[in-house]
């Protein structure tokens, strides 16, 4: 147990990769303690951030189990990898039920892997207010890929995208007609779109549709659109390679001379 | 209700599809405020990782089919091994009464064989969660 630890002693026992202090380090960021408060300070001063995923899209849409596929895959091509699972918190109690992890139940436990289930605790827009801290707090503890995802989001809900590196968009067949791809919000702001039960019907018109909206005017590239099905397999390891291609360049600041 | 935010890992064998009980369980302890996290275990390791990485003041254990005593002394020892039994565990469920003596013995905090109200239930796990906690910032 760590009892009443200091900000000073979480901060090294992210250093020190210890499991123990990563999890009560976050809690107090979380409760926003006293403790919780000065770690946040001292994180701020940290070495490079990690290279930061959001994975957003509606409730239903299968992210939980794209992020349990794909977290396998990105241990194998040697990240290590901190993934965020946010959940709704009751308005009514503060309350929540964290069912994310279910889905990692098949992904063996790994020092190159961390799992943690956060509720939203009152925040809008699909991630919670202490989330920055927490990425800080995964970078210094050595994890080069942080994997964030986020509550089931509407068409609006594009805080994701101000804290993340790259943005995800998961969206299965079968929602809606294709002026759903056209609206503005999310869809406008992902750097990618993952067609998620790909194996069902309508991903093959659905992988269409996003692929006709998928360059921007101000893109020299359209944005990659990949279908994925996590019963048969198919497209993950391409969504890993991209994720793993872009979080290229981060790797360095983490391996330079200011990392703890 | 920052800094009272009580954690629970509900945790069960990913082999065990009966889902009711822990379901109502982990609704029961969320309508008292508290953050569960629900997670189907493979080995009695993957429950002690959970709880670390989640910060959890209790662990609770559904049991239906087999495993009561071999599980949870498993879970008990790591827990140990890993410097994290201040966390109590509870466990519920299909507890036969021979189960009863050695799970006693093993410290379990409490044990729940079906039938108890809910609102005794997480009366119980916040006390257990406020326990630690006292105990933690002596």
């Amino acid at each position: 147990m760590p009892p009443g630890s200091s900000a000073a002693s979480l901060l090294a026992g992210l250093r020190d990769r210890d499991r123990r202090l990563i999890g009560r380090a976050i809690t107090e960021i979380e409760n926003d303690s006293r403790v919780g408060a000065e770690l946040a300070t001292l994180l701020q001063s940290g070495p490079g951030q990690a290279f930061t995923i959001g994975l957003t899209g509606p409730p239903g849409a299968g992210k939980s189990t794209l992020v349990g596929s794909l977290v396998p895959l990105l241990l194998e091509r040697g990240h290590r990898v901190a993934v965020l699972l946010i959940d709704p918190s009751s308005p009514l109690t503060g309350g929540a039920l964290l069912g994310d992890r279910i889905r990692l139940s098949r992904v063996a436990a790994s020092d190159a892997l961390y799992v943690r289930s956060l509720g939203n605790r009152g925040a809008v827009g699909g991630v919670t207010s202490a989330i920055r801290t927490v990425i800080a707090a995964m970078s210094v503890a050595g994890f080069d890929l942080v994997l964030i995802e986020t509550v089931g989001a509407g068409q609006s809900d594009v805080s994701i995208t101000a804290i993340a590196d790259f943005t995800i968009c998961a969206l299965p067949p079968g929602l809606g007609d294709s002026v759903q791809a056209l609206k503005a919000g999310i869809q406008e702001v992902a750097d990618m779109f993952v067609v998620t039960k790909g194996d069902r019907p309508g991903a093959d018109q659905l992988f269409r549709q996003l692929r006709a909206t998928a360059r921007r005017a101000t893109d020299s590239q359209p944005r990659p659109v990949i279908v994925t099905s996590s019963n048969d397999g198919s497209g993950l390891a391409a969504v890993a390679d991209e994720l793993s291609g872009r979080s290229a360049p981060y790797e360095g600041a983490l391996h330079g001379p200011e990392a703890g | 209700m920052t800094s009272a935010t009580i954690r629970v890992l509900m945790t069960k064998s990913f082999i065990d599809s009966h889902d009711r009980a822990i379901k109502t369980i982990a609704t029961a302890l969320r309508d008292s405020s508290m953050e569960v996290i629900l997670f189907d275990y493979q080995t009695p390791e993957d429950i002690v990782s959970a709880a670390v990485d989640e910060d959890v003041d209790v662990i609770g254990i559904s049991f239906m089919s087999g495993g009561q005593v071999d599980v949870t002394t498993q879970v008990v020892h790591l827990l140990a091994e890993a410097s994290a039994d201040d966390i109590p565990v509870v466990v519920g469920g299909t507890i036969r009464p021979f189960d009863l003596e050695p799970l006693e013995a093993l410290g379990v905090a409490a044990i729940f064989r079906g039938g108890e109200r809910l609102a005794t239930v997480a009366e119980t796990f916040q006390s257990l969660a406020l326990a630690r906690r006292a105990h933690a910032t002596r």
